[in-house]
């Protein structure tokens, strides 16, 4: 049987096709998210890849941020639900999930089986969420993906005290037009977001293993930050980006079989 | 020949030994309290207690830079951000009691809600967690201009009650000669209290009006001590004398005289002072150090009672712009920096319509900006600066507009 | 079957379109007052033949109370003073505002300048309200309030009436007690949302027309056996589960409700006034009376241990947090009752909720994931 899992977040979508909930057929990331033609592109270029029609997949699980607006899905499952599933299968260990996505910074503790026992999304404000990264990113004319290394080499990290984004914008701008160099800013962006995350997992209790998902986890300086914030090991979930796209395949074979 | 003893110094001396003494009671036994910083003192002190006070111990953690961990501790306890920062630090305190200054852990609490209704909640989670008693002392809010006679009744029963409580928690009596005592050595200490603080009416100010904010601190844990007294005697001496002198605070004289409304941002307060200095702004007075400024008749409860309920957070519309509009014209201001706290919103929800009526009512120049007294993520200093660099502005213009009305007058008193 | 959904259409109607009955209240020439959150002696209004309403805010975005509040205000005040300033409530010969909370305090002398038309008509409740002084105390607050309801009336308030509106609003209370105790045996008849309007609809009507038709509602549902619930059941916890879109989504993700701890719902009707000779006495003692809610002084924090019982005895699957953004009432209750259920493993869902901009779809992420985790644990 084959099933699929199609993640959509504000600003990716990301597919898995599955075979028996166990051999992954295809992964797609298209770098747009919900609102976009992405989810569908990024569902159509899947299975086309392993030449098979729609017709072909027992069950499709959409999730993620625009899980609502697909409508290639037999069902809608939340993406705390299918990071679980996900990381689950890749570290059956797992007891902490730390998921930092574009809107949505969230923990989710993980009991028996592989099944939610608690879970907690950040408030309203963009603090602590990649948006935050995005913005500060922007500021420092840099893209995303380069803010860890930029990070790694400061010498005086700064601490950015504002979490609201936009005074943290006009505390970065005047931090670099005193002269502050670019990576001790950008070492403090890092901070500033880890030390806002690691609040919500220790409103839920940290307990080891805890595994990283989502885009920002291939942020290695993120990773090497947050072990030392909530002191313990932090592994970074093996499929990334994919692993809720993974755990709503998972839980589509599941529920179909 | 010793150095002469500055009123800063004593200052300094006094609030060290309230925080060591109170962990030195704590350590032989005795029973310490905590207290909310306008709790009528005149029981616990009749009583011969120990109490520190959460909210000044909060404001020191805080502008010794100390604020951040207990804030997100308190946090990852499940404590919403949006909360008052006193209380988050001080919950936070209470169970990891990380702070560069410790006080000790209370065995009874005291509340009273003059200030704000946030402490009533706050108080509760005290009591609830450690399993302490708690003693409140509600004044109900005064939506008209000042407390109804039911409402003093009820107080002054609530006065009985706090007494049988304390007498419960410590076995001891209370003694009625040495309560007269202490409500009259109160009253002497807010009398020059208040005296100090009207010095300041002076052109130009003796005193930085940021200095009242520390001198403030006595005022909340010791209005009813003796040593009290002995502090502000030396304060008085020393603005008197520099009045005679004609001394400002600031070198190049004073530009602009400004109240600060609202309660100060402790973790930024060395970047407000030098903002402050380098437009040549003078603080001279604060809504809030007057707060603790508390006369009745000694042994009068009736009256005893009204004070503590006519505290400025628990008065209506009209009384908080008629105390604006006679601070305005006392100190003679030029401008009103309001403080949009991000903590208190007992202070913010009426301040908007409270800059239009003061506004309306005299010609002071008013600007806001947002802060937080012990958060300090909720604070930019950019942002800051331009309102200060606008409000000089403001007043620049206003004063040029005035000029042939000004007046000078050097004896405030 | 029938006589039931017009029973609910009809209630659900008057919730969702209070004006209609308002402007029938116009029509028959009854004076009407505004009653704001969260606990005003409405007996007092009723004694004086006047209509007393609800004011709980709505969904609506700001651009008037921004002269008054800054964006950190709980949405209740928030909303309820920027319909005031649009004039929707100028119809209200007054409104009665209590000081319970912070915001309440300032929304009541913001209201005095920024409504001037509907007259404020200020309530400030004593704290200690086991002391036998805070019923003195009130007794007065409610005395001063008959007066002016006596002066806008333009006629004395007599005991005997302030006595029959406490009868008739005690009975309103004991039938919706029955009410939310049957609802629970009929889920699928009452949706999360249904169950919300038919007690809300009691704020914009007479009580007595109110508790017939709730009481044929009772004896329509009881002509069926109760309904099979193949779903989960939850408790609602905080000062109300508005905007009302968030109901829905219970629905959507098969959640029912076994009960409330609502100060919009529940917790206005738990406790009965105790009857006696002094009528006003009684209004002033029920107050004392009453146990359970973020604004009853409650040292013990005796709340959690409510909740923890209420989730056993309604056999609830979880408890939600229904948290008005900004209210620190409820915020400081929350890490206690927290802890209590934790110990108990009873699953609570933190819900963050804001009349002013509510993010619908982080509402929904949160609640479907919720349905899917207590799904999933049994
Ligand atoms: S800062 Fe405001 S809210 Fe906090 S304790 Fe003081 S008066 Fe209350
Ligand atoms: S919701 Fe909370 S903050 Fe708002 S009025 Fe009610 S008690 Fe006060």
């Amino acid at each position: 049987m084959i099933t699929a899992g199609v993640d959509i977040g504000s600003t990716s979508s990301k597919v898995v096709v599955l075979e028996e909930g166990e051999k992954i057929l295809s992964k797609v990331i298209i770098p747009v998210g919900a609102g976009s033609s992405g989810p569908a592109r990024a569902f159509e270029q899947s299975i086309r890849e392993v030449n098979l029609s729609r017709e072909d997949i027992k069950r499709v699980i959409a999730t993620g941020y625009g899980r609502n607006t697909f409508t290639g899905a037999d069902q809608q499952i939340t993406e705390i639900t299918c990071h679980a599933r996900g990381v689950y299968e890749l570290v059956p260990g797992v007891k902490t999930i730390i998921d930092i996505g574009g809107q949505d910074a969230k923990a989710i503790g993980i009991g028996k089986g592989g099944t939610v026992s608690n879970f907690i999304m950040n408030d309203k404000c963009a603090a602590g969420t990649g948006r935050f990264l995005e913005v500060m990113s922007r500021i420092l004319e840099i893209n995303i993906e380069d803010l860890a290394d930029l990070a790694a080499s400061a010498k005086n990290e700064i601490s950015i005290s504002n979490t609201c984004t936009v005074f943290a914008e006009s505390e970065v701008i005047s931090q670099l037009s005193t002269g502050t160099a670019r990576e001790d800013v950008a070492a403090g962006i890092v901070q500033s977001v880890v030390g806002r995350v690691a609040g919500l997992v220790k409103r839920i209790g940290v307990q080891s293993e805890v595994v990283m998902t989502g885009g920002v986890c291939l942020n290695w300086m993120i990773i090497k930050v947050m072990e030392k914030e909530l002191d313990v090991p932090v592994i970074a979930s093996p499929m990334a980006q994919l692993t809720g796209a993974l755990g709503a395949a998972l839980l589509a074979f599941e529920s179909a079989s | 020949m010793p150095e002469k003893l500055t009123s800063r110094n004593l200052l300094n001396q006094l609030q060290t030994r309230h925080y060591t003494n109170a962990y030195a009671a704590k350590m032989k036994g005795q029973l310490v309290g905590w207290a909310t910083s306008i709790f009528p003192q005149e029981f616990c002190e009749t009583m011969g207690l120990t109490v520190v006070y959460p909210e000044n111990h909060a404001a020191a953690v805080a502008a010794k830079r100390g604020a951040l961990p207990l804030l997100e501790q308190a946090e990852s306890e499940g404590y919403s951000v949006d909360l008052c920062s006193y209380a988050r630090i001080n919950l936070a305190y209470m169970k990891s009691q990380a702070a560069e200054i410790p006080i000790p852990l209370p065995d009874f609490i005291l509340c009273c809600n003059n200030i704000c209704n946030t402490l009533i909640k706050w108080y509760e989670n005290i009591a609830a967690e450690l399993n302490i008693p708690m003693i409140l002392i509600d004044v109900p809010y005064n939506h008209g201009y000042e407390p109804t006679p039911a409402a003093i009744d009820y107080i002054k029963s609530e006065f009985g009650e706090c007494i049988r409580q304390l007498e419960k928690i410590t076995g001891q009596q209370f003694n009625q000669e040495r309560f007269q005592e202490v409500m009259i050595l109160s009253n002497e200490n807010s009398r020059a209290w208040k005296r100090a603080l009207d010095l300041n009416q002076a052109v130009p100010a003796p005193l930085n009006g940021f200095e009242l904010f520390n001198y403030m601190s006595q005022m909340v844990c010791a209005r009813g001590r003796q040593e009290t007294g002995e502090l502000l005697k030396l304060l008085i001496e020393e603005l008197e004398e520099k009045i005679r002198l004609g001394k400002s605070c600031y070198e190049d004289g004073e530009k602009c005289r400004v109240m600060w409304d609202g309660i100060a941002c402790w973790p930024h307060i060395k970047h407000n002072f030098k903002a402050f200095e380098k437009n040549g702004i003078n603080i001279v007075c604060s809504s809030y150090p007057e707060a603790w400024v508390l006369l009745y008749e000694p042994g009068n409860l009736d009256e005893l009672a009204k004070v503590y309920s006519m505290i400025g957070n628990n008065t209506c519309m009209e009384y908080q712009a008629d105390k604006r509009e006679r601070e305005v014209k006392n100190f003679k201001l030029d401008g009103i920096l309001f403080h949009v706290n991000r903590s208190c919103k007992v202070m913010d929800f009426m301040q908007y319509e409270q800059q239009r009526l003061v506004a309306a009512r005299t010609d002071v120049s008013i600007m806001n900006f947002d802060g937080d007294q012990a958060d300090p993520r909720n604070f930019a200093a950019a942002q800051f600066e331009t309102r200060l660099e606008a409000l000089m502005e403001i007043v620049a213009h206003n004063k040029s507009a005035k000029k042939s009305k000004e007046v000078t007058n050097n004896d405030p008193a | 079957m029938t006589q039931l959904k017009d029973l609910l259409s009809v209630l659900e109607n008057v919730a969702n379109n209070p004006a209609q009955v308002i402007n029938k209240c116009l029509e028959e020439k009854r004076l009407m007052i505004g009653c704001a959150p969260e606990y005003c002696p409405e007996e007092i209004v009723y004694a004086a033949g006047m209509l007393p309403v609800g004011l709980w805010g709505g969904s609506t975005s700001i651009k008037n109370a921004n002269l008054y509040f800054p964006a950190f205000a709980c949405s209740l005040v928030q909303t309820t003073l920027e319909l005031g300033m649009r004039g929707v409530y100028d119809r209200l010969a007054g409104i009665i505002v209590p000081a319970h909370c912070d915001h309440l305090k300032c929304f009541g002398q913001d209201w005095k300048v920024a409504v001037p038309q509907v007259r404020f008509i200020p309530l400030a409740h004593p704290i200690n309200r086991k002391l036998e002084a805070a019923v003195e105390y009130l007794k007065s607050e409610y005395f001063r309030i008959k007066s002016v309801l006596e002066e806008i009336g333009g006629k004395p308030i007599s005991d005997q009436a302030l006595s029959e509106a406490i009868e008739i609003y005690n009975d309103h209370r004991k039938t919706l007690r029955e009410f939310t105790t049957i609802a629970r045996d009929y889920c699928t008849t009452i949706t999360p949302s249904l169950r919300h309007n038919v007690i809300k609809s009691g704020y914009f009507m007479d009580k007595l027309e109110h508790t017939q038709l709730v009481n044929s509602l009772i004896r329509e549902l009881k002509k069926a056996p109760p309904e099979e619930w193949q779903g989960k059941k939850v408790i609602l916890t905080g000062i109300m589960a508005e905007p009302n879109e968030i109901l829905d989504m219970f629905e959507d993700y098969g959640l029912a409700v076994a009960a409330d701890d609502l100060a919009q719902e529940s917790r206005q009707f738990r406790t009965d006034v105790p009857q006696g000779k002094d009528p006003l006495e009684g209004l002033a003692r029920y107050w004392s009376c009453m146990e359970g809610c973020s604004l009853l002084y409650d040292p013990q924090k005796n709340r959690r241990f409510m909740l923890k019982t209420m989730a056993e005895e309604s056999r609830a699957d979880g408890v939600v947090a229904c948290i008005m953004k900004f209210c620190e009432m409820e915020e400081f209750d929350y890490p206690i009752y927290k802890k209590t259920l934790e110990e108990a493993k009873i699953p609570l869902l933190y819900l963050e909720l804001d009349l002013v901009t509510p993010s619908l779809e982080q509402v929904r992420t949160r609640i479907q994931s919720f349905a899917e985790m207590i799904s999933r644990k049994r």
